[in-house]
C-alpha cells in the first residue's frame, strides 16, 4: 500500500463518526459545540439587530438618515448626486421672523418643510392646544402648524390667520412634536412650522437673512455612503453632514452597557463551552489512544492518525456549529417575537453574518482547545498494542496552553472587547489560577495528615482526590472557574438591571420647561411644586457662546466634528449655581467655596467638553454673551450624568458673573398621568413658558431597556446550560476511572451505600472548595469589571459567601448523579472489560 | 525458498534506573514463507519485545531486521507503518478490537484502509469462515473473550498478511476455547501460506509450530525444530 490517499481517509473519517456517535461517544462534545456557537450566534445576532434598531431609532432625532446643512441653498449639483444614488429626499428652510396677526406680534423660529418631511420619524400635532396627540401629516399651502404656546401668547385659536412676512396662513394643527427638534431644546421662541411651497411668497427669505437650509436624505448604508463620499470634497464652509451618530445620549450609554454585559457573558458562556469541549476532546484522545496504537500497526502513518481523527473532529465541529448557528438565529427570533409589543418600529432582519461569526467561533474553540489532545494521538507508539502503559510522548505545555490561549484572545477579538479589559481578564484569570491552584495543591497536600484517622467514606471519597493533588486542583480550579463566570454574570445581570431602573425611576422628569421669566420664578416653582412629585431646582440660562481660550481664538484651536468642535459652533445654555447639581461629579480642581472671595470668576466645565478642548485647570476662557465679552478660569471639571432627564449643562459659573446679563429659567418635572388640565393651566398662566413632553422619549428609553434586560436574561440561560456542559463533561472525563475503581470496591465486597457517601464526600468537598474559589475571584474579577467596563460603583457582595455551598450542592449533586453508571456497572462485566 | 523475515546480531538496551538493562542478546534467526515459529519463555524474557522488533513496531538498540526483502534500519515509524500495512497482520493478547465499531466493521477495517471496495463481502466470507456469521452486528462488549479473538482472527487474515505476529493469541481464553482458536489459527495460516510469529506461555500451542525459540533473559536457550 502507497500513501492513503486523501478521499480514502475523508470516507474513512465520515464512517468511523457515523459509528461513533452511532455508540453515543460524541454527545457532550456536540452539545458543548452547539452552546458556544448558539450563544455566540444569539449573541451576534441580537447586540446586531438592536444597534440597528437603535441606529433607526437615532436616524429619527435626525428626520433622516443623513442631513447637509448650511446658511446657503445647497447647490444643485449636490442635490443631484443624491438623486442619482437612488436616495429619497426632503427639505427644510428654518429661520426666524415676526408673526403677526392683526393685533400683536410674536418673535417665531418658522420651519419651512415639503411634503417628503420627515423622512425618518412623524410629525405629531392636536386639534386644539394640549388636546391628544395624532400621529402624521404636515401643513398643506397655505396652512401653517405652530406650538401651543403660540396660540397661548397670540389668543389664537385653531382656523385663525397669521401673517409670515407677506403671506397669510391659516392655522390648521397645533405642533406638538418634531422628531428632528429633540435635540434642540433651546430654542427661545415658539416654532410654527408651514409648506416650503408658500416660502416664496412671504419676501422673508432676503440676501443676508439668518436661515438654516437642511437637505434631508433616506437610503439604504451603501448609497449614503456612495452620497457622502461624493459630496464631502464640495462642501462650502458653512456646510455640514449630520448623521444618526450624533444620536442620542441616554440611549447609547444604557446600550453600550448592555453590549459591553452581553459580549461579556458571551465570552463567558463561550469559554466555559469551549473548555466542555476541551475536556471531551480529551476524553475522545484517550478513548482513542488504543484505537491509534491499533491503526499504526495496520499500516496507517502518524499523519494519517491525525488527519483521520481531525476530519472526524471537524466535521463533527461544522455539524455542531450548523445546529448551533441555528438554533441561535431561532433563539433571537424568538427574543424579538417576545419584544414584539415593545418595539415600536420593525426591526431590520440580520444578514448571515452573525451566524458565519458564530460557526467560526465555534471552529475555533474546537481548534484551540482540541487540537492539543488530538495531537497526542498522532504521537501514539504502536509498540501500545503489546505494551498498554505506552504513552504518547506529551507535547510540550506550552503547545496546549499557547493553543488555547490563542483561540481564547481569537474569541475575545471576534467579540471586538475592549483589548485593556480583555488583556486585564487574560492575565487576570492566570494569576488568580496560578495562585489559587497553588494554594489549593498546598491545602490538598497539608489535608492528607489528617485524613488518616477519617471514617473510611472520607478516606475513599477524600484519597480520590489526594492521590492525584495536581488532577485535583485543576479539577477544583476548572469547577471555580465555572461557578464564578455562572455567578460574576449573574451578579452584573442584577446590577445593570438596578442601574437602569435607577436611572429612570418612575418618577423620572417628563417635562421640560424653558423660558421662564425671572420676575415669574418663585410663582412658577410654587405651581409646579403643587403640580409635581419630582422638580429639579430652577437654573438661570444666558445664551453665550465660547469665543477664545487663553486669549487664541477658539476656531483655530478645535478640530473639525469634534465635540468641541460642535460646542463651540453655536450658542451653550450657561448658567450659575452655588452648589453642585445632583447627577454631576467634580473630577479634578474644587468646586466653589460660597463665602470664599476669588480674584476671577470661575466656570466649571464638563470634562468630556473640557478634553476635547483641551483645557487645563486655570485655563482662561473668554465667552460672548448678549453682546459682551466675559472671560472666567477654569475652576474645576465635572462629570455629568447626561442619562438623568434634569437640566445639565457645559458651563457652570460662579455666582455674580453673569447675574447683570438677562436670563430665563429652566428645570424638569415630572407630571404624573392626568394632569393634562394642570399643564394647560401652568401653559396660561406663564404665556412665556416652553414646556416640553419627553414622556415619548422616556417611554422609548425604558422599552430598549425592556429589550435589553430580556438579552441579558436569555444570555445569562447560555452561561448556565454552558456551566452544566462543562460540568458533565468534567465528570465524564473521570468516568471511566471510577467506573473501574467502583467495580473493584464492590467486588471487594463495599456496599453500594458506602460508595455514594464516598462520591458525595468527594464531589461536595470538590464543589466547596471550588465555590470558595469561585467567591474570591468573583469578587477580585467584579472590582475590575465594575471600575474599567461598566462604570459602575463597586461594593462587596456578601451572599457570594454562599457560593461554596452552592457550588457543593450542585458539583456534589451532579457527581453523584454523572456518576451513577460507576455504581450501576457490575463488577464482573467491568473488572472482565479492563 | 527466499526468507521473508530475518534477523541478525539483534540487540536490545533500555535505560533503567540501576543503569542499562539489556533485554535482548545478539539474536539472529530467519523465516521463510510459510514458515511457523513459536517464541517461548517465562515473564520478562524479552519475547514480547522480539515481536515489537520483528514486526517493525519498535527499532533495535543494534543488528538488523528485513522483512519481506525490506530492511528495518533507517525506516522511519510512518515508513515502517506502510510495510506493516502491505505484509503484516496482528493477533493480541487482548484482542484490540474498537470498542465503537461491530464485529463486521472491525474486520473491515483494514481493507477499507486498503481501499477495497468489496470490503463488506469479504470481512463477511471472513466472519463465515471463523463461524461468526450470526455475530456480525454485534459490538465488542456483546461478544464473548473466544468470539472476539476469532474476530481478531478475522481481521488479522482480512488483508492477506504475508507475516501475522500473534501476542499470546490464547492468554486470556480457557483452554477449551484456546484450542479451538489455536485450530482456527494454523487452518487459516496453512490456507492462506501465511508466515506465522508467535509469542506463547502455552506449550501446546508453542508444540504446534514447526520451530520454537526458546529465550531466557534475552539470550537464545534453545531453538528446535518440531516434527
Amino acid at each position: 500500500m502507497t500513501k492513503l490517499p486523501l478521499a480514502r481517509l475523508v470516507l474513512l473519517a465520515l464512517r468511523q463518526l457515523w459509528r461513533d456517535t452511532r455508540a453515543g461517544e460524541l454527545h457532550v462534545l456536540f452539545a458543548a459545540l452547539v452552546i458556544a456557537v448558539a450563544a455566540s450566534t444569539a449573541i451576534g445576532y441580537f447586540s446586531g439587530r438592536l444597534n440597528d434598531a437603535m441606529q433607526l431609532r437615532a436616524t429619527e432625532f435626525l428626520g433622516a438618515d443623513l442631513v447637509l446643512r448650511g446658511s446657503a441653498p445647497t447647490v444643485p449639483a449636490q442635490i443631484d448626486a443624491g438623486l442619482a444614488a437612488g436616495l429619497d429626499h426632503a427639505r427644510t428652510v428654518e429661520f426666524s421672523s415676526v408673526v403677526a396677526t392683526d393685533e400683536t406680534l410674536q418673535l417665531s423660529s418658522v420651519k419651512a418643510a415639503d411634503a417628503a418631511y420627515p423622512l425618518r420619524g412623524e410629525l405629531r400635532s392636536a386639534a386644539e392646544p394640549f388636546g391628544p396627540e395624532t400621529a402624521g401629516g404636515g401643513p398643506a399651502p397655505g396652512e401653517a402648524w405652530a406650538e401651543a404656546r403660540l396660540f397661548t401668547v397670540l389668543g389664537l385659536s385653531i382656523g385663525d390667520h397669521i401673517e409670515v412676512g407677506r403671506k397669510p396662513l391659516r392655522l390648521t394643527r397645533v405642533l406638538t412634536y418634531e422628531p428632528d427638534r429633540v435635540g434642540d431644546f433651546y430654542s427661545l421662541t415658539p416654532r410654527v412650522l408651514m409648506n416650503l411651497d408658500d416660502l416664496p411668497d412671504t419676501g422673508v427669505i432676503q440676501p443676508g437673512s439668518r436661515v438654516r437650509y437642511r437637505d434631508l436624505w433616506r437610503g439604504s448604508p451603501s448609497a449614503l455612503q456612495a452620497y457622502r463620499s461624493q459630496v464631502e470634497p464640495s462642501l462650502e464652509a458653512h456646510q455640514r453632514l449630520e448623521t444618526a451618530e450624533d444620536g442620542n445620549r441616554q440611549i447609547g450609554n444604557a446600550l453600550g452597557r448592555a453590549e459591553r454585559y452581553l459580549n461579556l457573558a458571551s465570552l463567558a458562556a463561550i469559554l466555559l463551552a469551549g473548555m466542555a469541549v476541551a475536556l471531551s476532546a480529551n476524553r475522545f484522545a484517550n478513548r482513542r489512544l488504543d484505537a491509534s496504537a491499533l491503526l499504526r500497526c495496520l499500516g496507517l502513518t502518524r499523519r494519517d492518525v491525525m488527519v483521520l481523527y481531525m476530519l472526524q473532529l471537524g466535521v463533527l465541529g461544522l455539524c455542531a456549529s450548523l445546529v448551533g448557528a441555528g438554533l441561535g438565529w431561532l433563539t433571537q427570533l424568538g427574543l424579538f417575537g417576545v419584544l414584539d409589543g415593545l418595539i415600536v418600529q420593525t426591526i431590520p432582519s440580520g444578514s448571515l453574518w452573525p451566524a458565519l461569526a458564530g460557526i467560526a467561533t465555534g471552529l475555533v474553540a474546537l481548534a484551540g482547545f482540541a487540537l492539543p489532545p488530538l495531537a497526542a494521538l498522532g504521537r501514539v507508539p504502536p509498540l501500545r498494542v503489546l505494551r498498554r502503559d505506552l504513552l504518547p510522548v506529551p507535547p510540550s505545555s506550552w503547545v496546549i496552553y499557547g493553543a488555547a490561549l490563542l483561540a481564547l484572545a481569537l474569541i475575545m477579538w471576534r467579540l471586538s472587547l475592549d483589548l485593556k479589559i480583555t488583556l486585564a481578564l487574560l492575565a487576570g484569570g492566570l494569576v488568580a489560577v496560578v495562585l489559587l491552584g497553588g494554594a489549593l495543591m498546598l491545602a490538598l497536600k497539608g489535608l492528607r495528615r489528617l485524613l488518616a484517622g477519617a471514617p473510611l467514606p472520607w478516606r475513599l471519597g477524600l484519597g480520590q482526590l489526594l492521590r492525584h493533588p495536581l488532577a485535583a486542583a485543576g479539577q477544583s480550579l476548572a469547577f471555580g472557574l465555572i461557578l464564578l463566570a455562572m455567578a460574576l454574570v449573574a451578579l452584573l445581570r442584577g446590577e445593570l438591571l438596578d442601574t437602569w431602573q435607577d436611572q429612570l425611576p418612575d418618577n423620572a422628569p417628563n417635562h421640560f420647561v424653558l423660558n421662564v421669566l425671572p420676575a415669574d420664578v418663585e410663582a412658577f416653582g410654587a405651581r409646579v411644586s403643587a403640580l409635581s412629585d419630582f422638580a429639579a431646582p430652577l437654573y438661570p440660562v444666558v445664551p453665550g457662546r465660547l469665543t477664545a481660550i487663553n486669549g487664541e481664538p477658539v476656531r483655530e484651536l478645535v478640530s473639525k466634528d469634534t465635540r468641541g468642535d460642535r460646542a463651540t459652533r453655536r450658542d451653550l445654555s450657561l448658567t450659575w449655581a452655588a452648589g453642585l447639581p445632583d447627577g454631576n461629579r467634580v473630577v479634578a480642581g474644587h468646586w466653589w467655596d460660597e463665602d470664599a472671595e476669588s480674584t476671577a470668576p470661575g466656570v466649571s466645565v464638563e470634562s468630556e467638553l473640557a478634553e476635547s478642548l483641551n483645557l487645563q485647570l486655570g485655563d482662561r476662557l473668554t465667552f460672548s454673551v448678549g453682546g459682551l465679552e466675559r472671560d472666567a478660569r477654569v475652576t474645576n471639571l465635572r462629570e455629568v450624568d447626561w442619562d438623568s432627564f434634569q437640566p445639565n449643562f457645559y458651563m457652570i459659573f460662579e455666582p455674580g458673573t453673569l447675574q447683570d446679563i438677562p436670563a430665563t429659567y429652566m428645570t424638569s418635572f415630572h407630571a404624573p398621568a392626568g394632569s393634562e388640565q394642570a399643564l394647560v393651566d401652568l401653559a396660561r398662566a406663564f404665556p412665556s413658558i416652553t414646556l416640553l413632553q419627553v414622556e415619548a422619549l422616556l417611554a422609548q428609553l425604558r422599552g430598549i431597556i425592556a429589550q435589553v434586560s430580556l438579552a441579558v436574561e436569555c444570555v445569562l440561560l447560555f452561561v448556565l446550560a454552558a456551566g452544566l456542559a462543562v460540568l458533565f463533561a468534567g465528570l465524564q472525563a473521570t468516568l471511566d476511572e471510577r467506573i473501574r475503581q467502583g467495580a473493584l470496591l464492590r467486588a471487594l465486597g463495599a456496599r453500594r451505600d458506602l460508595l455514594v457517601r464516598a462520591r458525595r464526600t468527594e464531589f461536595g468537598l470538590l464543589g466547596a472548595s471550588s465555590g470558595l474559589l469561585a467567591a474570591i475571584g468573583c469578587e477580585a474579577v467584579s472590582a475590575l469589571l465594575y471600575r474599567f467596563a461598566f462604570d459602575l460603583e463597586w461594593h462587596p457582595h456578601p451572599w457570594l459567601l454562599l457560593l461554596p455551598l452552592l457550588g457543593a450542592l450542585l458539583v456534589g449533586g451532579a457527581g453523584v448523579i454523572g456518576t451513577r453508571r460507576a455504581l450501576n456497572a457490575t463488577p464482573l462485566g467491568v473488572l472482565r472489560e479492563s | 525458498m527466499t526468507a521473508i523475515l530475518s534477523a541478525r546480531n539483534l540487540n536490545k538496551v533500555v535505560p533503567s534506573a540501576e543503569g542499562a538493562l539489556q533485554i535482548l542478546s545478539d539474536l539472529t534467526l530467519t523465516l521463510d514463507k510459510g514458515d511457523s515459529l513459536a517464541i517461548v519463555g517465562t515473564s520478562g524474557s524479552g519475547k514480547s519485545t522480539l515481536l515489537g522488533l520483528l514486526a517493525g513496531l519498535d527499532l533495535p538498540s543494534s543488528g538488523e531486521v528485513s522483512l519481506a526483502g525490506h530492511s528495518l534500519t533507517g525506516l522511519n515509524e510512518d515508513q515502517r507503518a506502510q510495510l506493516r500495512a502491505e505484509h503484516v497482520g496482528f493477533v493480541f493478547q487482548s484482542f484490540q478490537l474498537l470498542d465503537s465499531l461491530d464485529a463486521l466493521e472491525n474486520v473491515m477495517l483494514p481493507l477499507e484502509l486498503e481501499g477495497a471496495t468489496d470490503a463488506r463481502q469479504r470481512a463477511s466470507a471472513l466472519l463465515e469462515r471463523v463461524g461468526l456469521s450470526a455475530r456480525l452486528h454485534h459490538y465488542p462488549r456483546q461478544l464473548s473473550g473466544g468470539e472476539q479473538q476469532r474476530v481478531a482472527l478475522a481481521r488479522a487474515f482480512a488483508a492477506d498478511p504475508d507475516v501475522l505476529f500473534a501476542d499470546e493469541p490464547t492468554g486470556n481464553l480457557d483452554s477449551q476455547t484456546g484450542a479451538h482458536i489455536t485450530d482456527l489459527l494454523f487452518e487459516l495460516n496453512r490456507e492462506r501460506g501465511t508466515t506465522l510469529v508467535l509469542v506463547t506461555h502455552d506449550e501446546r500451542l508453542a508444540r504446534r509450530c514447526e520451530r520454537q525459540l526458546r529465550l531466557e533473559a534475552g539470550r537464545v536457550v534453545e531453538a528446535e525444530a518440531v516434527q
